[in-house]
């Protein structure tokens, strides 16, 4: 019993916890949610701010050197269409050319194959550095036909000037090289026509150096593409001028990575998440990229996502660590409420369990507080003064109900006095042997039997049923038993007894009880009963051969309903050996818990049966019948029966 | 005092190495192979043969030489600085026809590689579209194949010579150019045009199927070196059935030879060409043993050469092969 009592308290506490838990778990987890995914976009926000800032401010320092070097064979493609410039002045021409701006390694003027009558089909005076001189040459010649270099050929196919892809500089240090080439046109027989290729070589050590400066996170780095998409500057420098984004797409399996170089080549621009995987780097990566203007390169920027995100991963980890915490707190000060708060009820169960034991003038737990718990505390004290003034009265009214129960265990006693209870009642009469029963559904019933004899040799007998149970009844049949005993006396006809007897009983019945009625009287030298029946079931005869009739119906009313009824009597007759069987209706309707009644036919077969057994036996087997058929179930009426046997 | 005897031995092991080298040079037979072109993985036999000892097995000493801007491959056969150089049939046959007495000592190829390729965005969808516009063609020859196909479709296209590079292409300069499958085609796709927006026009759907790569050497060298040669081809080829079996391995070998040739290089495209190459040494429906040359073959070649040079043809077939595999 303490343990369920701990067990029950112990659910309940770790009911509400649970609860109280899951509830701040999903709360926590809505609100991280959104805290995460909002600081994240802010952060992506920022981010990409700041590398399209970086980006601009990258390719902005690229292209100051790179647009302002445009300008150089620009301005002389200008002045060679205008006729500026003579054949012979170009060397010291290219030469001023050179030591007018440091970032421009080389030039040349190349000229269509025969363009000038004298010069032959080669004519590209070409200047460029040497150390801190300043050298010059003439280009072209059988194994170095300029006219299909790309530097030439690409701007003169394209009518347009043109960077070339990055190269390296075999001659001049292994130096990594860009050329500018820039077409001119003159005007011969008053056409404008194509005539040749101005250049700048521009060394791009300074690229490198722009470009490893742009440090970004921990480990975040820039690269430059081509406009083939050939890696011009990486950290990795065995990509440099031997790969392209597109053969390490294919190498690594990234075809993520060769759409984004598709859209680098094509000058586009974009922050995202990279949608490919790196050998050189790995994790989550970020990327910018933007085109420059004049070269049509490809700048990229690659922001490794863990260290973009830091910020936000440590605050995660100190944020999951509060809640931790404060999970934990939740939890520790949750149980010590809820174990405060139900303590004065473990004090209450106590004290109703000291109150269900008798003890009502039990302490009840202190309560100081206005709330639930002081109004269970009035409850309870409503309780045990109601209980304490309940007891009282009930001790009273079971005092009161012992005392009617002990009167009526006399009353019974008294009762039963009144029958025959002792058997065989007559050992001096030998003609007759009697055996009956009566057992009360109450402590008083109202059915009775009784015998004597009349008249000298004559066995009167009767059975009867009072209307109604209990007290009421037994007073009834008490005076019934009285009156027939007394009626007898003077009148030995069964119509007179029960005639005379119904008029007494009819007299004065205020309260309308009745009783069925049966009486007869043998007579013990001849054997012919005389009986009158009012509205009693009808007895059984049992014939010495074995045979067991019901008698036949007389339709006469119960008595004390009618006065001055007249009764009337039947004979029939007896012979030696046979035995009359009477009972109440209690044995016939009787009843069982499927409310099926025992019934007249079953009490025949029981009957026939046993034709041929002494009284009391008969009167056992029927009562084991019964007993049997009922089951257990609660018996509602009196069960009445008495065997007549007369003897041989 | 250590150092001395560091530096002692050193050079003692210095010493012998020379030496054996010399023995060994004194006992094997040289000979100087030179492939038609820089190093790159259309060699990846040679390469091989030589790099697993192959040509030591045979009981012969090979060295590789690469021709340059300023000296091509026939160059070194009339120099005497190779004594067997590969070369393109159409190429070799040529130069037969110009007057080198070079014999073709072995086919490894069998197949062209030659196409034209178009951006599919220049709305050019069949090869007769391409008349009138301007196509790039390699300056330094192998152009014959090409010319045959165009001129086998009745119609004129301006030519524009090309050194090597597929910039001109890129840039939108031409319209088509003539490119090799396993070289300048995958070099576009290397520079980020994807290949379902290219069109191509490969040599052999338009009857100019005619076999590339071919082991040559001048005839008196051919009679001269007879047994080296046959063990030169033998280990060659041993190196390409090894080279097709260890892919990887080859790729290696290739990328390494590349590097110390301070070429530029990547190991996709190098992938790329061993892979093609190796797929035009297959017979195919030729009906071909490995290292022959089908007399079919050298007549096509004879005739789109004819064709495209305008000459008669000096010799024949047995004039020009001599095959030393049995």
């Amino acid at each position: 019993m303490h343990n369920q009592h701990f067990m029950a308290k112990r659910t309940l506490s770790a009911h509400i916890i649970r609860n109280v838990l899951l509830f701040c778990a999903g709360l926590f987890l809505v609100t991280f949610s959104i805290y995460y995914y909002f600081t994240r976009s802010t952060i992506e926000e920022t981010t990409r701010e700041n590398a399209v800032f970086l980006a601009n401010n990258t390719v902005n320092r690229i292209e100051q050197v790179l647009t302002p070097a445009e300008k150089v064979p620009q301005t002389v493609a200008k002045m060679l269409e205008s006729s500026f410039l003579t054949k012979d002045s170009l060397f010291p021409f290219l030469k001023t050319i050179l030591k007018g701006d440091t970032n421009i390694f080389g030039s040349t003027i190349a000229f269509e194959p025969n363009y000038f009558a004298d010069k032959g089909t080669y004519f590209a005076p070409y200047v460029c550095r040497k150390g801190d001189s300043i050298t010059s040459s003439m280009l072209g010649h059988a194994n170095y036909e300029y006219f299909y270099m790309d530097w030439y050929q690409i701007p003169k196919m394209t009518n347009a000037p043109y960077w070339s892809e990055p190269y390296y500089d075999e001659g001049g240090g292994n130096i990594l090289m860009t050329t500018y080439s820039v077409p001119f046109y003159t005007i011969k027989g008053g056409k404008r026509i194509f005539s040749g290729i101005v250049t700048i070589d521009v060394s791009l050590a300074w690229l490198t150096e722009i470009m490893s400066s742009v440090k970004i996170l921990e480990t975040g780095y820039a690269f430059l593409l081509s406009r083939n998409g050939v890696i011009i500057t990486h950290p990795n420098k065995d990509y440099v001028m031997n790969e392209s984004i597109f053969t390490i797409a294919k190498e690594n399996d990234q075809p993520g990575m060769r759409l984004i170089g598709r859209a680098m080549i094509k000058g586009k621009s974009n922050f995202e998440a990279a949608d490919f995987h790196s050998k050189w780097h790995s994790g989550k990566l970020w990327i910018i990229y933007k085109g420059l203007p004049s070269s049509h390169w490809s700048l990229a920027v690659i922001y490794p996502d863990n260290e973009m995100f830091a910020s936000l991963y440590k605050i995660n980890i100190i944020l999951v660590l509060l809640i931790l915490v404060g999970l934990s707190l939740l939890s520790f000060f949750t149980i010590k409420i809820i174990n405060d708060l139900t303590a004065p009820l473990k004090h209450f169960a106590d004290s109703a369990r000291l109150i269900a034991a008798g003890n009502f003038d039990v302490q009840l737990p202190e309560i100081k507080t206005e709330d639930e718990m002081k109004e269970l505390y009035n409850s309870f004290s409503f309780m045990q003064k109601e209980l304490a003034e309940y007891i009282v009265t009930l001790k009273d009214t079971t005092a009161a109900k012992e005392k009617i129960e002990s009167e009526l265990r006399i009353a019974r006693e008294i009762q039963m006095s009144m029958i025959p209870h002792i058997f065989p009642p007559f050992p001096d009469l030998p003609e007759v042997d009697v055996y009956a029963i009566l057992k009360s559904a109450k402590e008083v019933g109202g059915d009775l039997y009784d015998f004597f004899v009349i008249d000298g040799n004559k066995f009167c007998f009767a059975i009867g049923d009072v209307s109604g149970k209990g007290v009421p009844a037994s007073l009834f049949m008490a005076v019934t038993r009285t009156l027939v005993r007394s009626i007898s006396d003077k009148e030995f006809s069964p119509a007179a007894i029960v005639s005379t007897l119904n008029n007494s009983l009819a007299l004065n019945n205020e309260s309308s009880m009745f009783v069925t009625f049966f009486l007869g009287v043998l007579n013990l030298e001849t054997g012919e009963l005389s009986y009158c029946n009012a509205g009693h079931n009808p007895p059984v005869i049992i014939r010495k051969d074995g045979s067991a009739v019901m008698i036949e119906k007389t339709k006469f009313i119960p008595v004390a309903l009618f006065e001055d009824f007249q009764y009337e009597e039947l004979t029939l007759q007896l012979r030696h050996g046979d035995k009359v069987f009477l009972y109440t209706d209690g044995v016939t309707e009787a009843e069982n818990a499927d409310n099926k009644l025992f019934g007249d036919e079953k009490l025949m077969e029981i009957v026939r049966e046993n034709n041929a057994v002494s009284p009391r036996e008969l009167i056992n087997k029927v009562e084991e019948a019964v007993a049997i058929h009922v089951d257990g179930y609660t018996q509602s009426d009196d069960i009445t029966m008495m065997t007549i046997f007369y003897n041989e | 005092m250590k150092n001395c005897i560091h530096d002692f031995s050193k050079t003692v092991l210095l010493i012998v190495f020379l030496l054996s080298a010399n023995i060994i040079q004194a006992q094997l037979p040289k000979i100087v192979f030179a492939p038609q072109w820089l190093p790159q993985a259309q060699f990846a036999g040679y390469y091989v043969a030589q790099e697993k000892g192959f040509y030591k097995d045979a009981g012969i000493e090979v060295e590789i030489v690469h021709p340059s801007a300023n000296e091509q491959a026939t160059s070194m056969l009339v120099s005497g600085k190779a004594d067997v150089i590969s070369l393109f049939l159409i190429t070799a046959l040529a130069a037969k026809n110009q007057g080198l007495d070079v014999v073709n000592i072995g086919q490894i190829s069998q197949h062209s590689a030659i196409m034209f390729v178009a951006k599919k965005s220049s709305g050019i969808a069949t090869l007769s579209q391409l008349n009138g516009k301007k196509v790039g063609i390699w300056k330094s020859g192998f152009d014959e194949i090409s010319k045959a196909m165009i001129a086998g479709q009745n119609i004129k296209v301006e030519w524009i010579p090309i050194l090597s590079t597929v910039n001109l292409f890129m840039m939108d300069g031409i319209d088509a150019m003539a490119v090799m499958k396993y070289n300048e085609y995958d070099q576009i796709i290397n520079s980020g045009l994807n290949e379902d927006e290219l069109t191509t026009f490969p040599a052999a759907s338009y009857g100019c199927d005619v076999p590339e790569d071919g082991i040559y050497c001048l005839k008196s060298t051919y009679e001269n070196k007879k047994p080296e040669l046959e063990k030169f081809l033998q280990a060659t080829l041993k190196g390409w059935e090894f080279a097709a079996n260890n892919r990887e391995y080859a790729i290696d070998v290739v990328l390494k030879r590349m590097k110390i040739a301070h070429q530029p290089t990547n190991r996709v495209h190098q992938q790329w060409m061993l892979d093609n190459v190796l797929d035009l040494m297959k017979p195919g429906n030729k009906g071909v043993s490995a290292g022959e040359l089908k007399k079919g073959d050298f007549m096509k070649a004879s005739e789109i050469l004819g064709e495209s040079e305008n000459i008669q043809q000096k010799y024949v077939f047995t004039d020009f092969y001599k095959p030393l595999l049995k």
